[in-house]
Order: C-alpha cells, then sequence, then structure tokens
C-alpha cells in the first residue's frame, strides 16, 4: 500500500550487469575505442609491432600521469591549471639533480621530488581553502609561478640522468626500443594504486564527497578543507611523476617548453575520460586510455595521411561528439525510467 | 523535571547573527535524560539556527552548551557526534554521487551497525550499492535517520523528519522515537506539525524571535494554547482563525466562469494514467496524493517541463503543446515548485528574484519593462516579505523565501497558477499568509491548482479536492464538506466510504 514500497528498488530488482555497465559504462567504452583505435593503427602500418606499442605507452605516460593528477583535483571539487608547469617544474629539477649520478641516487632524488611535488603543490590547496580565492584563478597564479621557477632553476636545456631511470620509464637505457613493459607497469602501479585508494579507502571517498556536495560531506564529519589540500598534494605528487617521466624520456630537461599547453591536454583527457569538471563523477582507470588517445592520434592521423596541421581539428571534434554521444545515451536512459 | 535530576543537553544564552540579521538573540534549551522534547516556534523563530549550533555546524556568537553538565566545546561536527547528539538535517546530508554504502563508510559507521535500523524500517532489502541521486526523497530521510541512530547518541534531534514522509512511513519513525525514549535516551523534534507535537512530545520549547518565549509541559495542552505561545496573542487569532475562505469570501457561483485549463485524458508512461480535470477561472481546486502516485509528472506536464505521452492539455480554448515551461509561461501557466532553490537564485537580491519572470518581456522589445520597479514594490507589499535580508535570497527565511516564489508571479502576471506543496516546511502564520494569498487571487479571477500533502488544509483553502491515486484520479469530492479520513481513504485506493 505504500506509496515507495521498499522492493521497488530492492536488490535484484534491476538486473546486475546492466547497473554494472551503467556504473562503469564510460570506463568500459572509452578502453574499447583505445584498444579499436590501436588495432585500427596496426592495419595502417605494415610493421606494426612492439616498438610501436613501445613508442606509444613510454611517449604517452606523461600525459598519463598528468591526466590522472588534474582527475584527482577535479574530483575533489578543484581544477588545476598548474600542473603543466609543475611537470616542467620536476622535469628540469630532476634532469639538473640526476647528472651524473649513479641508480640509485636517481632514484633517491625521484621520490625526494614526489613529495617535494606534494608539499609544493598542497600550498596551492592551502592558498585556496584559507584564501576562498576560486581554484581556477589561484593555479593561474601558480601555473605563471612554477613555470619561471622552472627556467630558474635550468636556464637553458640540458641536465642529465641514468641509464637505469630511463630504463625504469622506458624500458631501454637509451629512452628508445621495443620493450613496452616498465612503463606498462609504472602506469599500472600508480594509477591501480590512486584508484583504490580513491574508491575504497575512507580517505579517498570523501574526495568525491567533497566533490561532490561539500555541505553534506561536512556534516558527515569529512574536514572539507583537508581533504581539498590533500587532493591538490596527490594530484601535485602525480604531475611530478609526469615530469619525472619525461625526463626519462628525453634524458635531459627542457624549462622552455610552456607548462599550460599540457595542462590543457590534461583537461582534455578528464573530460574524455568521463571526469565530470564540476566533480564528485569520474574514474581515474578511465583517464589512462583517454590519456593515450589524445597522444596518438597525431600519429594515426598521419599514418591516415591527414595533414598535420588539421589534426588538432579532429582531435578537438572528437572531444565534442564524444560529449555528445554519452550525453545523448544518458538522456536516453532517463526518459526509459 | 524535578531539580535533582541532571539535564541532558542544556543550553544557555545561544546568540547568532548573520550580518545585520540577529537569528537568535538569546535562547535557552533544556532537555532532560529519556524525553521526547519539542522544539516550537514561527518560520526565522530560530529553530534551524539553534539545531545548526548545537550540531557545531557553525559556532554560537555567545552562549554555553553542557551535556550531562560537562561544558561542551563544539568546534566542527564531529565534535557534536562525540558529544552523543546526532542530528537528522531537513535536506539529507547524504553525496548524491556516492553510493549508500560508500555514505555510511565516509561518515566512519559500519554498515552492521545501520542495518539493524534499516530492519526496524523495513528497509533491509534496500540494495547498498545503489547511488543516491537513484533513491526516493523520503527513503533517504529514513536512511540519515538510520544513519543517526548507529551513531547511539544520547539525543537524537530531528529537524522536520516527517515533511516528506508518507503516513505509514511517519508512523515507523514514531515507533522508533517512542523507542529511543525507553532506552532512556532523548529526541529533540522540530516540526511544523503540531498534531505531530501534542501525539509525541513531552515537553515543549517555544522559540519566538530568537528568544525562548515558554517550556510547556504538554500534557493536556491544546493545539491553540501552542499556536498561541509561537505567534504572540494578537497573531494567533489570525493564524487560527481556522477558515481562510471565511475571510476572504469562498468564489460562488463557479459554474459559470470560463474553464482556463482543462486536462483530458493526459498519460505519462506508466506513471500519469488517463487524469482529466477542468480547472476554472476563480477556483482553488485542491490535489491530495501519497506520495509517488504520479503527482509530480502531472504537474511537470501542466507546467511545459514534461510533454504528455497522450490526451491534450487545453489552455483558454486551445490545446497547448509546451516544448517548455517558456511556452506554458506565455499562456498564462505558472508554476511555483516544491523546491524553492528550484525557482529561485538564491544569491541574488528579493527585487531581482521577484522581476526575473519579467525579462521575458525585456528581451522580447530590449528594453525594460518600464513598470517593473512598480511591479515589484507591488509584489513585496502585497505579500509582506520580511526584507531585512533582501540583498540575498538565501538569507531569508524558507517561509520568505516561499513567498517570494509566488510573488515572483504576482509582478509578472498569470492566468493560472500551479502550486506544489507551497507550504512544506513552513510555519503556521506564513502558511496562513499563503493561504490568505490563494484565496485573494482566486477572488481576482485566478485559477489555482494546488497539490498539498497536509489534508486537514484542504478544507480550509480548495473548493474542489481531487485525491490521484497509482496515476488516476480516484476521487473527487467537495472540499468543504471533505474529511480527512475520506481523503486519506481515497488517497490509499481504498473504496470510498460512504459520505
Amino acid at each position: 500500500m505504500t506509496a515507495t514500497t521498499p522492493s521497488a528498488i530492492a536488490a535484484g530488482s534491476r538486473r546486475p550487469w546492466r547497473r554494472w555497465v551503467r556504473r562503469h559504462g564510460w570506463t568500459t567504452g572509452i578502453w574499447i575505442l583505445f584498444l579499436a583505435l590501436i588495432a585500427y593503427y596496426s592495419t595502417l602500418i605494415p610493421s606494426f609491432g612492439s616498438f610501436q606499442v613501445a613508442s606509444i605507452v613510454n611517449n604517452g605516460s606523461p600525459f598519463v600521469f598528468l591526466a590522472a593528477a588534474q582527475a584527482v583535483i577535479v574530483i575533489a571539487g578543484g581544477i588545476d591549471l598548474g600542473v603543466g608547469s609543475m611537470l616542467v617544474l620536476t622535469s628540469v629539477t630532476a634532469a639538473r639533480l640526476m647528472e651524473g649520478q649513479p641508480f640509485a641516487a636517481t632514484i633517491l632524488i625521484g621520490i625526494g621530488i614526489l613529495l617535494a611535488a606534494a608539499v609544493l603543490n598542497s600550498i596551492v590547496g592551502w592558498i585556496i581553502t584559507v584564501s576562498q580565492v576560486p581554484d581556477i584563478v589561484v593555479t593561474l597564479g601558480s601555473l605563471y609561478v612554477f613555470q619561471g621557477m622552472a627556467l630558474w632553476v635550468l636556464p637553458n636545456p640540458g641536465g642529465g640522468t641514468s641509464e637505469g631511470y630511463r630504463y625504469l620509464f622506458t624500458g631501454s637505457n637509451t629512452g628508445i626500443g621495443a620493450n613496452p613493459w616498465p612503463a606498462i607497469a609504472m602506469i599500472s602501479i600508480a594509477i591501480l594504486a590512486v584508484a583504490w585508494w580513491l574508491g575504497r579507502t575512507r580517505r579517498g571517498l570523501s574526495l568525491y564527497a567533497v566533490g561532490s556536495d561539500t555541505t553534506a560531506a561536512y556534516l558527515s564529519g569529512i574536514r572539507a578543507a583537508r581533504v581539498k589540500i590533500l587532493s591538490y598534494a596527490v594530484g601535485g605528487s602525480f604531475a611530478a611523476l609526469a615530469g619525472l617521466a619525461t625526463t626519462a624520456i628525453a634524458g635531459r630537461g627542457n624549462a622552455t617548453t610552456f607548462g599550460g599547453n599540457l595542462t590543457l591536454n590534461s583537461v582534455a583527457a578528464i573530460v574524455l575520460g568521463g571526469v565530470a569538471l564540476t566533480g564528485g563523477i569520474g574514474s581515474v582507470i578511465a583517464v589512462v586510455p583517454a590519456g593515450l588517445i589524445l597522444f596518438f592520434l597525431n600519429p594515426i592521423l598521419s599514418a591516415m595521411g591527414v595533414d598535420p596541421n588539421r589534426a588538432q581539428i579532429i582531435q578537438g571534434l572528437l572531444i565534442v561528439i564524444v560529449m555528445m554521444v554519452t550525453g545523448l545515451l544518458e538522456w536516453r536512459r532517463q526518459r526509459r525510467s | 523535571m524535578s531539580e535533582s535530576t541532571q539535564a541532558l543537553l542544556a543550553a544557555r544564552g545561544i546568540a547568532k547573527r548573520y550580518g545585520p540579521v540577529v537569528a537568535l538573540r538569546s535562547a535557552d534549551l533544556t532537555v532532560a535524560p529519556g524525553e521526547i522534547h519539542a522544539l516550537l516556534g514561527a518560520n526565522g523563530a530560530g529553530k534551524s539556527t539553534l539545531v545548526k549550533i548545537l550540531s557545531a555546524v557553525f559556532g554560537a556568537d555567545a552562549g554555553t552548551i553542557a551535556v550531562n553538565g560537562a561544558p561542551a566545546r563544539l568546534r566542527k561536527p564531529a565534535d557534536s557526534v562525540a558529544a552523543g547528539i546526532a542530528t537528522v538535517f531537513q535536506d539529507p546530508a547524504l553525496i548524491r554521487d556516492l553510493s549508500l554504502e560508500q555514505n555510511l563508510r565516509i561518515s566512519n559507521l559500519d554498515v552492521g551497525a545501520v542495518m539493524p535500523w534499516l530492519e526496524r524500517m523495513q528497509l533491509d532489502s534496500i540494495d547498498l550499492d545503489l547511488q543516491v541521486r537513484d533513491v526516493p526523497l523520503a527513503m533517504l530521510r529514513l536512511l540519515d535517520l538510520a544513519r543517526a541512530l548507529a551513531k547511539d547518541p544520547q539525543l537524537l534531534m530531528l529537524d522536520e523528519i516527517t515533511a516528506a514522509l508518507t503516513t505509514d512511513q511517519t508512523t515507523f519513525v514514531f515507533d522508533l522515537m517512542r523507542e529511543w525514549k525507553e532506552r532512556g535516551r532523548s529526541v529533540l523534534f522540530i516540526t511544523h506539525r503540531l498534531g505531530e507535537v501534542l501525539e509525541m512530545s513531552d515537553r515543549a520549547t517555544i522559540l519566538r524571535n530568537g528568544t525562548n518565549v515558554a517550556e510547556l509541559d504538554l500534557e493536556g495542552v491544546a493545539e491553540t494554547e501552542l499556536v498561541r505561545a509561537m505567534l504572540g496573542e494578537e497573531l494567533a487569532e489570525a493564524a487560527t482563525g481556522e477558515d481562510a475562505t471565511a475571510r476572504t469570501g469562498r468564489t460562488i457561483g463557479n459554474g459559470e466562469r470560463p474553464i482556463v485549463l482543462e486536462a483530458r485524458d493526459l498519460r505519462l508512461r506508466d506513471k500519469v494514467n488517463g487524469v482529466s480535470f477542468a480547472l476554472r477561472a476563480g477556483e482553488i481546486l485542491g490535489l491530495t496524493a501519497l506520495e509517488g502516485q504520479g503527482q509530480d509528472e502531472l504537474f511537470q506536464m501542466l507546467s511545459g517541463d514534461h510533454r504528455p505521452t497522450s490526451g491534450e492539455l487545453v489552455v483558454n480554448g486551445k490545446p497547448l503543446t509546451a516544448r517548455s515551461p517558456f511556452d506554458a509561461i506565455r499562456q498564462g501557466v505558472v508554476l511555483v515548485p516544491a523546491e524553492r532553490q528550484h525557482a529561485l537564485l538564491p544569491q541574488r537580491s528579493v527585487r531581482e528574484n521577484l522581476s526575473t519572470p519579467l525579462y521575458n518581456r525585456i528581451s522580447r522589445w530590449f528594453t525594460l519593462a518600464r513598470d517593473e520597479e512598480e511591479r515589484v514594490s507591488r509584489a513585496v507589499e502585497r505579500l509582506d516579505i520580511d526584507i531585512r535580508a533582501a540583498e540575498q535570497v538565501q538569507r531569508l527565511s524558507g517561509g520568505n523565501q516561499q513567498k517570494v516564489t509566488i510573488g515572483r508571479w504576482l509582478a509578472a502576471g498569470f492566468d493560472t497558477l500551479l502550486c506544489f506543496d507551497p507550504t512544506r516546511g513552513i510555519d503556521i502564520q506564513t502558511k496562513a499568509q499563503i493561504y490568505d494569498l490563494l484565496r485573494e487571487l482566486a477572488a481576482d479571477g485566478a485559477a489555482v491548482l494546488l497539490y498539498t500533502s497536509e489534508l486537514r488544509e484542504i478544507p480550509l483553502v480548495c473548493d474542489r479536492v481531487l485525491v490521484m491515486y497509482s496515476g488516476r484520479v480516484v476521487s473527487e469530492q467537495d472540499a468543504r464538506t471533505a474529511t480527512e479520513e475520506m481523503l486519506l481513504s481515497a488517497a490509499h485506493g481504498l473504496e470510498e466510504a460512504p459520505a
């Protein structure tokens, strides 16, 4: 007799696989798109093999890490325009400190940089929470500050690192080779660890909670300000991971790369990966293929014979079309229910 | 309460102001162990502010709080929980984008501790993997209650918990409150439904203008006495004068008035299954139903928010196929939604909010409606809106916000007013003003369709009343002779009792 009987939304009233697809639909879809593009790419060039796979995974890994950095911060309701220049800053710092050092020392330096980046970016988060200035404004500032610091650390391209360190990120002592496995392992470990933390631990869930509804989160006993700072710290160290990978790939540092472009790329990747810019929704696992797709769209298009100057148009259209298709699916779902 | 019994909670001289607006002047509240204590007061009396201070949502400007005789420093919500206070707020504090289970986890609660309470509410079959966004509001309130109970508090504070609940859900909640009391724990009960207060509570503290004006033992107290204490002597007459129609004069000779809105066999998927009715100028047509009987969808169709699957909507003799509320509004059909947030721009001024619907005219002619100023001033005056906090609507009390939602249409002009539960969670004084306003509008020739979940108020304002059950209109009655029992049994889909 009740208006809303509990059984109406009780367990088993919907098919479980349907709900799984709905909840993880974007992640599944973007992975399928990624694999389909890889398969298509392999038919385009005759010599497709482990060298091409290694090239995509190795050179794409900074994009993936940077997208993950942005994803963590956006999920908690912020946005960090400074991640790109954080990548540049950490990359040149690594190149300067690691030059001529043995393998063990470069690893220790790398770990030190990850921690320092977390501290540095948590200061950004702290400024945002204390000053109540919007994230986008404060991080626009940090974008330029970090870029300037990078030029100060390494005014001219240079520096270096150890061979073992390069192997760790690229599967080769020279940065060029046919072994994709070290890069795949690095990406898998880092992404699965942060995905587990975000989705399964109380602290990680509180990032989603704050991004979704700060007031409700506060009333649930979550300290929203601390969570926000934490998201910037984690995001900062992921941006640093991207910087460390960049140094390993290039074997040197270059502070003249402008971080703003990298930042925009990270925003594009999380949008494509289904992270809501309004916060509270999204998965870092979906951000991995999204970052890689944006990276290797260029080689695909050039293999197809498309003028590289027009590749950007296609990249932009791809983002809009994916958003439209998913918006359409959501609209249909709501109409049906 | 005898002198020797130590109070569970003793708040003394609590004060709080928001800028120029004093929410609490100096409020005292004493809750004894093992009692159900009601906190009463008209809108803006400071009830919600006091509850939020006790839950440490924000701090007080002055005053002391003692729990079990020991002074408590409540700085953040966790302090309040640690002191043995758990609150169910008016808006469920659950996060939409997380699943129910994740919501329990972030508040540091074990699912095992919550489950027994869900069982008591017969909600144990609920799937905890569901996302909050997919769960109906009434159920979220019960889940929020279960979450509060699982914290095993000494004092449970319930802010308007029954507002969105159906009758049988309310019964569950009341049983739980009684059980809580039998365990020697206490409940602070905040509601506008005085019948519930008298049924459930042992004592009541009454706030007026931010100060406690009375603490009553409720044994043998009548509703009118509570009303008098809440409003002060002179206003009580107006609010308990029972029949709004008696003061403004009920419209007569409806049969001759033109039909302004007619629904012909409206259907929407499986939610609305053929609803027909005619609404005439100058009448207030009541509509009531239990939660989820298609009334939400019916209002969405009438206001142009949703297109019917089949059926016809005729406005002033012409069929209306609205693509959006814009089309309906241009035909003079306007909606006052239940959620005030949907109608208002919370950070803008009262004046701007009132003139928002006028923008249609502005944008059409690229010029400001010349009489905007005058229309807005008239609306403010007519509604008797307390404009002390006029520069931001979000600072107004709930009742004043609701007046602004109606006032918007007063300024813009309309033929048909659709009101969806406009008095939910609003104090009796404002309620009476809103009902008076509706009667006046009807007397001026407007047609009003009023959905309300408060059955006892239907005879006071409406001319006719429809009852919906499972997507159909199952009963139509003369509102003057309709009794609560008749309406309730019709709303449950029971055979109509012979009148």
